[in-house]
C-alpha cells in the first residue's frame, strides 16, 4: 500500500522561514497535488466515478497519517508540556496536508457514487438502497407492511 | 462517618492502576483521552470494497491455467481488421525528423 502513493513531503521539525535572497521575487506558494496520493491503478470496486475514487484516496491517507496527527493532538492538548512545543505541535499539525484530515472524508454511495442521502449502514444511497432492497441483496432488510 | 481526603486519593490510585487510566487527582488538562482512544483509520479506509476478480489478478492466482479475456480478445480481433483494411493507427515517430509531416507540406 505504501508504495502506490507518497507520503506528504514538507514536514519540517521546526518552522523556517525563507531566505530573503531575492525581495523582488513573490512569496513562494506551495500549490497542493491531490493526486500524488492517489493509487496508480484503480483499486475499489463497485461504482467508479472520480468523487469516489477521491474519497477512497482521502480515506487511504488518513488512515496512514492517523497516528502521527494523534501524537501532535496529544501535544497540543497536553497543559503539562511547554508552551512552545505545543506552538510547534500545533505549527506541524496545520502543515500537513489537507488528505490527512478525517473531516475530508466523505460517505459515497458504493453504488451510483451519489453524496446525499447515503445510509451509512449500507454504505448507499436511499434510492439504491431501495433497489437493493427490493431485489433482495441486502440480508435482513425487508420492506415493512402491516 | 467521613473518609479521609487522602483514603479518598488512595482509592482514585487503586481505580486508575486497575482500568488502566491515568491518575491525576489535580485535573490537569493531559491530552490521554486523545491516546485512549481508539485508531479508526483502518475502518474508514476499508469502506468502498475493494477491486477483486480482474483478469490480471485471476492470471497471477492461477498461472498454469488459460484465462481468456474477451473484451481484449475483441479488442485485438477489430485491430486486426482494421489494420487488414489499412485503417490502423499511425506508426509512432520516434525521431524529430519524422514527427514534422506538417513543416513538410508547406
Amino acid at each position: 500500500m505504501r508504495d502506490s502513493y507518497g507520503a506528504p513531503s514538507n514536514h519540517l521539525p521546526i518552522p523556517s522561514s525563507p531566505p530573503f535572497s531575492s525581495p523582488q521575487a513573490p512569496p513562494s506558494t506551495t500549490i497542493a497535488i491531490m493526486s500524488q496520493f492517489r493509487a496508480k491503478k484503480l483499486d475499489i470496486g463497485g461504482y467508479v466515478n472520480i468523487r469516489n475514487i477521491r474519497d477512497h484516496t482521502k480515506r487511504k491517507v488518513f488512515a496512514e497519517n492517523e497516528p502521527e496527527r494523534n501524537a501532535l493532538r496529544y501535544i497540543i492538548r497536553n497543559t503539562t508540556l511547554p508552551q512552545r512545543v505545543r506552538a510547534q505541535a500545533q505549527l506541524e499539525l496545520s502543515k500537513m496536508h489537507c488528505y490527512t484530515r478525517f473531516t475530508q472524508v466523505k460517505n459515497r454511495c458504493i453504488m451510483g457514487g451519489r453524496g446525499r442521502g447515503i445510509f451509512s449502514d449500507f454504505r448507499m444511497g436511499r434510492f439504491q438502497f431501495r433497489l437493493n432492497a427490493l431485489a433482495g441483496n441486502l440480508p435482513g432488510v425487508k420492506k415493512a407492511s402491516w | 462517618m467521613s473518609v479521609s481526603r487522602k483514603r479518598v486519593f488512595d482509592l482514585m490510585k487503586t481505580q486508575c492502576a486497575v482500568f488502566n487510566t491515568t491518575y491525576n487527582p489535580q485535573r490537569l488538562r493531559l491530552g490521554s483521552r486523545i491516546l485512549h482512544s481508539r485508531l479508526k483509520g483502518a475502518a474508514i479506509a476499508s469502506y468502498y470494497p475493494p477491486r477483486i476478480g480482474t483478469i490480471a489478478q485471476l492470471r497471477k492466482l492461477y498461472p498454469e491455467d488459460d484465462i481468456i479475456d474477451e473484451k481484449e480478445e475483441d479488442w485485438i480481433e477489430h485491430l486486426n481488421v482494421a489494420q487488414s483494411r489499412g485503417k490502423g493507427n499511425p506508426k509512432k515517430k520516434r525521431t524529430a525528423a519524422e514527427s514534422k509531416k506538417f513543416t513538410k507540406r508547406r
